[in-house]
């Protein structure tokens, strides 16, 4: 008996550090946020958390900045995911077979290897308004200086092309994989068949790359949903809110000026249950479970 | 026999570490968060501390500004202590107050550390003030005094025969002879380099076109005097002064300078820096930290002959600057204040300024003989500008009051809110909300 039960808790025992650590590290922090979302704490006023409710959450739609800032998130997911996804797709399909394919396809991943943080600088420097690279090669196009940190359009246009740049070669790289594992027989059965190039691309490769091209689209939209580093290096979330994305505005109210820990947790939640709500929504719809295998 | 060697080396060394305990253990080692504008400083003024008092250690830790006041609030959140010193940015005086410890409460407890020399009087008042209080209590020893600057080509001045401007109407006239777009014979393609991006940036931008307004005799009959806690964005019974008809016209005189500028929406201290460093601009506000990298430039070479700097147009510039304090928590507050009175003297307010051009906040410093040889301005120049600066808000709240007036100075330069009073006048409601008035 004394032997059985040595016998179980030892395993337990050994595994115990690496269970405190985690709950400590993660569930603590989780919890805790959880449970300052519905208190008024704010460490440059000092003082201790005081019980409120559901006002941060309440608050968050009372909000202009706040509502600024979902409408540039959903605008980056609606607008960078699909060029992202075109441009990966189109870059995946052209390249095959192509002269020094394997060059291009390393440099391609070259944006991807990047730090947001060192793009975010890079692309500063290319939208200086006077030096920057991008008005000096527009101009010969006779297109006039653009202020594409100054303007509220452009710079919106500015963080989705940024965006685009660094995490098109992400789709490449998947899609590409998957067009590599794609059985030659499939292609050349068609072909037997009078298929032409194109009638293959379309009625066989792409269905056969549903599931990657669904994967894809999830993991950027979640990526797009929680973007901050491009705009806290580019644009700080200007001019006024107009490149202000929901996890920015996050920092802004918990870390930068608010130091309003309460209702930067209730955002916090709120686009995490947002998260969490699009993409099973996105898994169901897309059936990815039954293509994966999962079902 | 191997045995007894094994336990004669463990032996050995046991007592080396506990010989290398005992020496350290008689070492306090503090640190000292600095923000990166006066991290070389402190760092060098370090080294000779050490010498000077080889039974403390002192490291200074530079981090970016946007980190530091987090780590600084943390810090003072959860009473960690893990730092000792630290500089703190003039407008969080308020919000870092409650972690602050009270210099004089140290000084009375440890009389025997008060440097005889050290001479508080000396101490530019207004410094004094902004970089060393909070109510009644003494929570810093001015570091890094600031105000910002009216720089101009002199070579530009005198080949148009333009008088120096003393007013912002002065400036937008020499600004459209100074920009090609208007008069093709500018020696410069603009006439004035202006940062406008929606940061922290902005916020005090304003004041240099608000502050002379604010602070005119008008504006004094209007609004009261200027408490140096709420600062110029409020007036004497400390309500919001700006949304006024002074606050339109500030931002209308900005606006009309923005199409002299390039693309001031856009640029921060960096551009501006640079532009005016290129020789691409005429005119430009800015913080005497640019000085070292003009001085390098071929654009502004002979730096004394094509550079001339003089008191912000209005007269009362925004202030800027930087304490050092000491962290209440921590369990070294007599060496920490040793530190921190060592960094702030006499001598080494005068070498912060003739070796990294870190403003001085001490009269000696801009009346010495060595430092107006080559700095004659700062008599004349510097000083008034530190005395009649006018200043952001020190209060708490400052940190989201400043971002919620940024983004909508921001949209109103941008010309999404073309009317100026009544958004400013929603934006005073929102201050009003924040303050919990």
């Amino acid at each position: 008996m004394y032997t059985r039960l040595t016998a179980k808790a030892v395993p337990f025992f050994m595994v115990l550090p690496l269970i405190l650590l985690f709950l400590s590290l993660a569930m603590f922090p989780f919890g805790y946020m959880i449970y300052i979302s519905f208190h008024d704490y704010n460490l440059a006023e000092g003082g201790s958390p005081t019980f409120i409710g559901v006002q941060n959450y309440l608050a968050m739609f009372r909000d202009n900045v706040a509502l600024s800032s979902i409408r540039f998130t959903l605008l980056l997911v609606c607008t960078a995911v699909p060029i992202e996804l075109g441009l990966g797709i189109a870059i995946a399909l052209f390249i095959r077979g192509i002269t020094g394919e394997k060059v291009i396809r390393s440099s391609l991943l070259l944006p991807m290897m990047i730090p947001s943080v060192v793009a975010g600088i890079a692309w500063k420097m290319l939208y200086n308004y006077e030096y920057g690279p991008m008005n000096y090669f527009l101009s010969f196009f006779g297109i006039p200086r653009i202020s594409w940190l100054g303007n509220y359009t452009f710079a919106q246009i500015g963080i989705i092309l940024a965006d685009v740049w660094q995490w098109t070669p992400f789709i490449f790289l998947i899609l590409y994989a998957g067009l590599q594992s794609i059985p030659r027989e499939l292609a050349e059965a068609a072909k037997v068949d009078g298929a032409s190039e194109f009638e293959i691309t379309r009625f066989i490769e792409l269905p056969l790359l549903g599931p990657l091209i669904g994967v894809s689209l999830i993991i950027r939209i979640i990526d797009v949903l929680k973007v901050f580093d491009i705009i806290y290096m580019v644009t700080w979330g200007g001019p006024g809110s107009a490149t202000h994305s929901l996890s920015y505005y996050i920092y802004k109210v918990g870390v930068s000026f608010g130091w309003d820990i309460g209702y930067a947790a209730a955002i916090s939640l709120v686009l995490l249950g947002s998260i969490v709500a699009l993409t099973t929504f996105l898994i169901r719809m897309l059936r990815l479970k039954k293509s994966l295998g999962f079902e | 026999m191997g045995a007894k060697k094994i336990l004669a080396a463990m032996g050995v060394t046991v007592i080396l570490l506990l010989g290398v305990s005992m020496a350290v253990a008689g070492t306090v080692k503090i640190n000292c968060l600095s923000s990166p504008d006066n991290a070389d400083a402190l760092t060098d003024f370090a080294q000779e501390f050490m010498k000077k008092y080889p039974d403390i250690q002192v490291e200074v830790i530079p981090l970016s500004w946007e980190v530091l006041y987090p780590r600084i609030l943390a810090d003072f959140a959860s009473h960690a202590g893990a730092y000792d010193t630290m500089t703190w940015d003039l407008m969080t005086g308020g919000a870092c107050s409650q972690g602050l410890a009270d210099l004089e409460k140290i000084r009375k407890q440890y009389p025997e550390v008060v440097d005889p020399d050290y001479d508080i009087e000396d101490f530019i008042p207004t410094a004094w003030h902004v970089y060393g209080m909070w109510g009644e209590k003494n929570i810093g020893l001015p570091f890094y005094g600031a105000t910002m600057f009216f720089f101009y080509r002199k070579d530009y001045f005198q080949q148009l025969g333009l008088q120096v401007p003393t007013t912002w109407d002065e400036v937008l006239k020499a600004a459209r002879l100074l920009t090609k777009e208007y008069n093709p014979d500018s020696p410069s393609k603009y006439g004035i380099s202006l940062m406008f991006p929606r940061t922290h940036t902005l916020f005090y931008m304003y004041l240099n076109w608000f502050g002379p307004l604010r602070r005119s005799p008008s504006g004094i009959a209007k609004f009261g005097k200027v408490d140096l806690d709420w600062g110029d964005y409020f007036t004497q019974d400390k309500k919001p002064a700006f949304n006024s008809l002074e606050g339109a016209r500030a931002l209308e005189l900005m606006e009309e300078l923005m199409r002299y500028s390039p693309d001031p929406l856009g640029s921060d201290y960096g551009e501006t820096l640079e532009y005016f460093g290129k020789g691409l601009v005429a005119m430009v506000p800015q913080w005497t930290a640019c000085i070292a990298s003009w001085k390098g430039s071929p654009a502004l070479s002979p730096y004394s002959e094509k550079v001339g700097v003089t008191i912000m147009p209005g007269g009362h510039p925004v202030s800027g600057g930087w304490g050092l304090g000491i962290n209440n928590d921590t369990p070294h507050k007599k060496e920490a204040y040793m530190w921190i009175q060592f960094a702030t003297n006499k001598r080494h307010d005068k070498l912060h300024w003739l070796k990294y051009n870190v403003g001085p906040t001490r009269y000696s410093t801009c009346q010495d003989p060595e430092v107006l040889k080559e700095y004659p301005w700062l008599k004349d120049v510097y000083i008034p500008s530190l005395e009649q600066a006018s200043h952001r808000p020190r209060i708490p709240e400052e940190p989201k009051l400043e971002d919620v007036a940024v983004g909508t100075l921001s949209e109103i330069l941008m010309g999404r809110k073309p009317d100026k009073l009544k958004t400013l006048d929603e934006l005073a409601s929102e201050w009003m909300r924040i303050l919990k008035k």
